[in-house]
């Protein structure tokens, strides 16, 4: 290889290439509070949030020329991130429970609802009986194949069509993940709500 | 204990989702106008899932922050 001095255009092509680095990472830091939020419920526990948020940062800054300009970032970084987390081996956890839930939609609205002693109360009153504490516990007892729908969809705020894109499963998947996810989260929440 | 709107309570979910056909959304809202149960209902599941989204929400550490930041490529921190 000759050692001349790279040519004008050459010059121009790396600068190009640092500036768009310099936006990606700053555009992807941006969402780090999003990507977070997810993350944290992905997960069981802070310090394995922030392990997987670090990692996650650190892979996408490093193949951030694999990102396609003009598409879902935060989509793309949450990609990566469910990956990771389903690499770490978490899925030693047993298959999912395929058992049908006998429960319908309306399942924790009647059980909130017939341990208040007043007749008719209003939703306001029904859904003070849940506290943030029953939240996270309840979201930490559905399966991971659920939750990671769930989560994605209800808390991140994903489309169905993203979140299977994210999860690289069909959307018919998502959707009847997601309908059960939300019913072993109701489930959960009623039985944490009555027992205290 | 229910109202017996088996067929409203299937369709809540989706509703909800955005992901009913116009004409499903028309029957809905409907049956949402003339069933108090129903509606009392659906308002609580959209309560519950804004509590949802709000009671599992928490903060990013700042040191976590930090780090993300320091993985930046020398060109970011030049």
């Amino acid at each position: 290889m000759s050692e001349s001095a790279p040519t004008a255009a050459e010059t121009r092509r790396i600068a190009e290439e640092a500036r768009d680095r310099v936006r990606f990472e700053e555009e992807a830091l941006q969402l780090s509070d999003q990507v977070y939020r997810v993350a944290r419920r992905l997960t069981g526990s802070r310090e394995e949030a922030e392990d997987l948020v670090q990692d996650t940062y650190a892979r996408a800054f490093r193949s951030w020329q694999q990102y396609q300009p003009g598409t879902n970032l935060r989509a793309w970084l949450l990609r990566i991130a469910t990956n990771l987390n389903i690499d770490r081996g978490r899925r030693v956890q047993r298959a999912p429970d395929q058992t049908p839930l006998e429960e319908g939609d309306y399942y924790l609205y009647n059980r909130l609802e017939s341990t208040m002693p007043d007749e008719n109360p209003d939703e306001e009153r029904v859904l003070d009986r849940l506290s943030q504490n029953a939240v996270v516990d309840a979201l930490a007892e559905v399966p991971h194949d659920f939750r990671d729908v769930l989560v994605l969809v209800d808390i991140g705020e994903f489309s169905y069509a993203e979140a299977a894109q994210i999860l690289d499963i069909p959307v018919g998947t998502v959707m009847s993940r997601l309908h059960r996810g939300r019913r072993i989260l109701k489930q959960q929440l009623a039985e944490k709500a009555v027992t205290n | 204990m229910g109202c017996g709107c088996d067929d409203c309570e299937k369709m809540m979910q989706p509703y909800m989702d955005g992901v009913l056909s116009e004409e499903q959304i028309r029957e809905a809202q409907e049956h949402l106008e003339r069933c108090y149960g129903c509606d009392k209902r659906f308002r609580f599941e959209e309560k519950l899932r804004h509590f949802v989204r709000v009671a599992a929400h928490e903060p990013m550490s700042d040191g976590l922050k930090e780090k993300l930041a320091g993985l930046r490529s020398a060109d970011s921190l030049g």
